[in-house]
């Protein structure tokens, strides 16, 4: 298990260099003039040609590409990612300030819509063709199609419209106020969290169904075990591996979901930070956050690989 | 005796909430220390100095840190009071100007004020050496030298009596700086909050907060009152407005639409103070005449032509608050244009059919028969900008225009109006202090920063000119009329509408009133809370 | 005669499409899948109301009206006005136009393309497979919106850019789908006949494997056009899409709707409900096309 383990991390290696790799090269080599998109002037207006001189030497422009990169590269590894253009301040630092509120709401959206998402799953699949079953499936295929910046704009409109209520405006860490940080990302994490319960709510149903047409899950009904039995340790046994491969790669659609929820809500996180950056024109705050969010991204899926290969004992180490 | 125990009795409890609701309310109007006020701020400050920037997000937060020379007296607008002026005289000829300034001032870091550092911060504002913007430095093309010849005395020398000189110096936005830090580097103030004011810059975490804490050394002994001012960030405007129904902040201090203090009020009744200040602001269009066809005055009358003015302050006015028709000059002064001179103009004539076809006669003859396309540089703040930017680009199309509206954030299009790199570009203007021609109307003489457009029409400046000087309210009033009529004839500037402000605030808030202007009063040095 | 050929060829995969009887197929699947059949219904209905968006609005799309302004749904106007006094039916439609030709035009370049570097992929084997698969691998390490994101950062804000910015994103993840697809296919003994007899490269690629990935290709980019509106909606919304006043659906969510949503709950209401019918019917129909054509997929889309 170890050997295996090991070796997906090494393989992670490659992967995340050509990850910055990318990024590097869509943000210096695409737009041309790095120095020139962010100072603007495309309309033709009256460029400071002073300021465009020292935005390059700011910016590190001057020398050779690879040489640009493996800098940059450095610097990332020591997690030094620059300064930021818009606040002057080093990238970490402003990240650190917005990265514990970001991290809660995708990990509570994560945890609570798994709790609740694979139980409902797992009961309409067993009462198939039930009421219950239909109104599972009616909503996850709501929650599906419905944008998570509506359903942020409509709970917000509710709350202050029908309580007089809208949520703190300051965040404050769960472990110190736990009322506080209850009130204020309550709201978002239901807002981004709902549509990854109706991804992984399908996704358990329709497994669990399958699951439960095999033989072995019949061959144990007919010895004659308690139905909760069979069904929670054979079938959702073998039913949760597909399950958690969505639930890796719905994480990407709730980092998306993550970026439009904090502008909805006026939450001070990562995502809120990334698009007031594009506004800006900051691109090295860009580069890392799409890094980091990348990178982020490249882990979970390890672990929900690892986590796959743990429980399902039918696979080989390869 | 048991009725005489029971009337004293109930005599005594008569008594006793008597003299406890004498006691509240005389307790309201005791101020209260303590208490910090939490404010609903548009967005963030492109940078500190206030000296170089043009924006209400850098006046309403970092008014707290620091004192000008002389303001707005905070109860009594338009009066004008020393800030840090204890008292001043004016020569006879109105030509030399002496301040003296009050003692023992201490800034946040402990040194004393002197007339050096009142001297700095004035030569930065009316002389910026290279590089350094000051985008109101015309306001004061009348100051000839500053001296301080003593530590608390300031000397304005001008180059003629200027009428508006003491109101244009209380403009709110000449903050006084130490000169300590503006030798060791110009631009120190874009990144740093240090000044004599009643509050220090605390925290300022980008895109969330702006916090500020008490100056318990404030030299104005007894005050401030509160504790602290935050300003969160909130660049929704829907958003603010609910963070002020949910009373997760105090006050807005820029303004809101109609329609929002409706729902407001609706919500909270007399929890919220609703006030209608003045007419600050007036949102128009700068043509940048460098570019193609715009150089051309029958492509710009023509594009002035096409706004049906009364209907846009119909439509727009309930939404955004733009809903007053004048000239460039702001309604309600000596110097405005009466309505039936207004109407003579073109683009201000009631007779919507005949504007357009002008409108399209003169396109023609200018070689644009089917019309053209061109680009309108706008700034991605939904009010009044975004609708009033919609507005304008639907009524364009009627005559054949085709504008693009691109929408740029604050920073950016700040960068834009400098650089001159736009084709057409919605333009706020307006005055802070209060109103005076000086102050208005040399955005549209041609060395002005201001003037976006970067045009030049001698007749223009030569009226300029000779109203500064005139000291006869009559013949200068004519000259100011003057002016104007003749920017809106060449449209030079297409002008738009007057924005009428509303600015709505906690009923907890005392000892403050809203002024015309959303720059106006942003100290917050004598303002106290009461208690929840 | 047809019947005797059929049985001559060697077993067909289960994923060719039927080509002969498309029409018979299109029965079949409309009377055994009535989910499907109602999403294709709400698509072809959207596809209609875009395409001829110029016939049916009822209203001018960019005119204000003054006396209009935020007028309920009545007989004249059916969803309202807004706050400028346009027709929000009218903006609809045209929102339906801007919605479907981004979601298409996006979602067929990134599937095509997709597509084709997966045949390829599969086809050319070997290290070149292998450079393309981790190439792969590497897109599909950013989450979609935040690649598109970072592709409008870098281009700009016009139509094109964003149909660029949305698709990109999507080529891996068809690449990834149509590769195995293609690579079971050229397992196919049929296709090592071919080989035997010369045909060239492409000839091969054409005839042997497309065919062969035509159902998981028409189930991606089903699966990719329910995504692709969502993203254009996203950054609409998030002011990094199209601007005022082109009428994008979720440009319409972030301007006045909440601000006048006591006053006009229209506006919050239609704009998102319009974006959901589109991506609810894209999903309803995707979900039942990959049913029909192959249910073994069911776990990798």
């Amino acid at each position: 298990m170890w050997q295996y383990i090991v070796k997906r991390l090494l393989l992670m290696l490659p992967t995340l260099i050509g990850v910055a790799l990318a990024i590097f090269l869509l943000m210096h080599v695409v737009p041309g003039d790095i120095a020139l998109l962010i100072l603007g002037g495309d309309q033709g207006g009256e460029l400071n040609p002073q300021e465009l001189v020292k935005l390059r030497a700011q910016l590190g422009l001057n020398q050779p590409l690879y040489v640009q990169f493996l800098v940059w590269l450095w610097g990332v590894v020591h997690l030094n990612f620059g300064t930021s253009l818009w606040t002057g301040a080093p990238i970490m630092e402003e990240i650190m300030i917005r990265l514990p509120l970001s991290l809660e709401v995708a990990i509570a959206a994560t945890i609570i819509s798994t709790l609740i998402a694979i139980p409902l799953g797992t009961v309409a699949a067993v009462r198939q063709d039930t009421w219950v079953d239909y109104v599972v499936r009616v909503v996850s295929i709501g929650g599906l199609a419905i944008p998570s910046f509506w359903a942020g704009i409509l709970i917000i409109l509710f709350l202050v419209i029908y309580f007089e209520w809208a949520p703190p405006l300051e965040f404050v860490s769960l472990f110190r106020h736990p009322w506080e940080n209850f009130a204020q990302l309550v709201w978002p994490i239901v807002s981004v969290g709902y549509r990854y319960a109706a991804v992984t709510t399908r996704m358990t149903r329709s497994t669990v169904l399958e699951v439960m047409r095999e033989d072995y899950v019949r061959t144990a009904w007919a010895k004659g075990l308690r139905e909760r039995a069979v069904v929670v340790k054979h079938a959702l046994k073998n039913a949760i591996l597909p399950v958690i491969t969505i639930i890796g790669t719905e994480f990407a659609f709730l980092i998306g979901g993550l970026v439009v929820t904090e502008t909805v809500f006026t939450l001070n996180g990562l995502g809120r930070f990334m698009v007031d950056a594009i506004a800006h024109r900051d691109i090295p705050v860009v580069q890392t956050l799409v890094l980091l969010i990348a990178c982020i991204f490249v882990l979970v899926n390890l672990i929900v690989d690892l986590l796959y290969a743990w429980l399902d004992p039918r696979i080989s180490y390869r | 005796m048991r009725g005489f125990k029971k009337s004293m009795l109930l005599l005594s409890v008569v008594m006793l909430t008597g003299l406890s609701t004498m006691s509240s309310t005389l307790a309201e109007d005791k101020p209260h220390y303590g208490g910090v006020l939490r404010v609903a701020l548009a967005g963030d400050p492109p940078s500190l100095d206030m000296h170089q920037e043009q924006t209400f997000m850098v006046t309403i937060p970092m008014s707290t840190v620091y004192n000008t020379l002389v303001m707005f007296d905070q109860h009594h607008y338009p009066k004008i009071i020393g800030d840090l002026a204890q008292s001043w005289t004016v020569s006879d000829d109105g030509m030399t100007w002496t301040f003296t300034l009050h003692q023992g001032v201490k800034f946040h870091d402990g040194s004393e004020l002197t007339s050096a550092d009142v001297k700095a911060s004035w030569d930065k504002i009316v002389f910026p050496p290279e590089g350094v913007v000051s985008t109101r430095k015309s306001l004061y093309q009348m100051v000839k030298s500053i001296e301080a010849p003593e530590r608390s005395t300031v000397i304005f020398r001008l180059h003629y009596p200027a009428a508006s000189f003491l109101s244009l110096l209380a403009h709110p936005a000449n903050f006084i700086y130490a000169k300590k830090y503006l030798d060791q580097d110009i631009n120190w103030y874009k990144t740093h909050a240090m000044g004599t004011g009643p509050f220090k810059l605390q925290e300022y975490v980008r895109g969330a907060v702006l916090e500020f804490k008490r100056n318990p050394d404030y030299w104005k002994k007894g005050f401030p009152y509160l504790d602290g001012a935050k300003y969160f960030i909130i660049p929704d405007t829907g958003a603010r407005a609910k963070s002020i129904r949910a009373d997760r902040t105090d006050v807005e201090f820029r303004g809101f639409a109609p329609a929002e203090v409706e729902a407001i009020t609706a919500q909270m009744g007399d929890k919220v103070t609703v006030a209608h200040p003045g007419q600050p602001a007036h949102w128009g269009i700068a043509v940048n005449v460098d570019k193609k066809p715009f150089d051309d005055a029958r492509v710009r009358q023509a594009l002035s032509l096409a706004l049906d003015r009364y209907e846009m302050a119909k439509t727009l006015g309930p939404l955004t608050g733009l809903d007053t028709i004048a000239g460039p000059m702001p309604p309600g002064t000596p110097w405005t244009l009466r309505p039936e001179e207004l109407q003579a103009l073109p683009g201000f004539g009631k007779d919507r059919e005949a504007n357009l076809r002008e409108a399209k006669r003169l396109l023609a003859e200018a070689g644009y028969p089917n019309g053209f396309q061109t680009v309108l540089t706008n700034r991605a703040v939904k009010l009044p900008y975004i609708d009033f930017g919609v507005y304008v680009v639907s009524a364009w199309k009627k005559i054949g225009v085709e504008a693009e509206h691109k929408l740029e954030e604050s920073a950016t299009w700040s960068k834009s109006r400098l650089t001159r790199d736009f084709e057409l570009l919605v333009d706020p203007f307006g005055f802070a202090a209060e109103g005076d021609p000086d102050e208005v109307m040399v955005k549209f003489t041609s060395s002005s920063p201001s003037n976006w457009g970067r045009f030049k029409d001698p007749v223009v400046d030569q009226l300029f000119e000779r109203q500064k000087v005139e000291r006869d309210t009559q013949q200068r009033a004519q000259l100011v009329q003057d002016m104007q009529k003749r920017i809106i004839e060449r449209a030079w500037e297409i002008i738009g509408l007057w924005w009428t402000r509303v600015e709505v605030r906690s009923e907890r808030i005392h000892n403050y009133e809203p002024q015309p202007s959303h720059w106006l009063n942003r100290r917050l040095e004598d303002v106290w809370l009461s208690a929840r | 005669m047809a019947i005797a050929t059929r049985q001559a060829r060697p077993v067909e995969s289960p994923q060719t499409l039927p080509r002969h009887n498309l029409w018979e197929a299109m029965c079949k699947f409309v009377r055994t899948k009535p989910l499907g059949t109602a999403g294709a219904a709400i698509i072809v209905l959207m596809a209609l109301a875009a395409v001829c968006a110029d016939l049916i609005a009822p209203y001018d799309v960019y005119e204000i009206n003054q006396q209009l302004q935020f007028a309920p749904p009545s007989l004249a106007h059916w969803l309202g006005t807004d706050e400028f006094g346009r027709d929000v039916l009218t903006r609809l439609i045209y929102g339906a136009r801007i919605a479907l030709f981004i979601g298409f035009a996006s979602s067929f370049l990134g599937t095509t393309t997709g597509a084709a570097l997966g045949v390829l992929s599969a086809y050319l084997g070997g290290k070149t497979d292998l450079w393309l698969q981790r190439l792969m691998d590497i897109l599909l390490a950013f989450p979609l919106l935040v690649l598109a994101l970072a592709i409008v950062t870098v281009l700009g804000r016009s139509i094109p850019n964003l149909i660029v910015a949305i698709a990109i994103p999507i080529i891996p993840r068809t690449a990834r789908i149509v590769r195995s697809s293609a690579l079971a296919a050229k397992e196919n003994v049929y296709v090592e006949a071919a080989r035997a007899l010369g045909s060239s490269h492409l000839r091969m690629m054409v005839r042997h494997l497309v065919p062969n990935v035509m159902a998981p290709f028409l189930i991606v980019l089903t699966a990719q056009l329910g995504s692709a509106i969502l993203t254009e909606a996203s950054l609409s919304f998030l002011g990094l899409g199209t601007a005022e006043p082109t009428p994008s659906w979720g440009l319409m969510l972030s301007g006045g709707a909440p601000m006048y949503a006591e006053k006009a709950p229209w506006l919050a209401i239609f704009p998102g409900l319009a974006i959901s019918l589109a991506v609810f019917g894209f999903n309803l129909f995707g979900d039942s096309l990959r049913d029909a054509l192959d249910p073994k997929l069911r776990h990798r889309t």
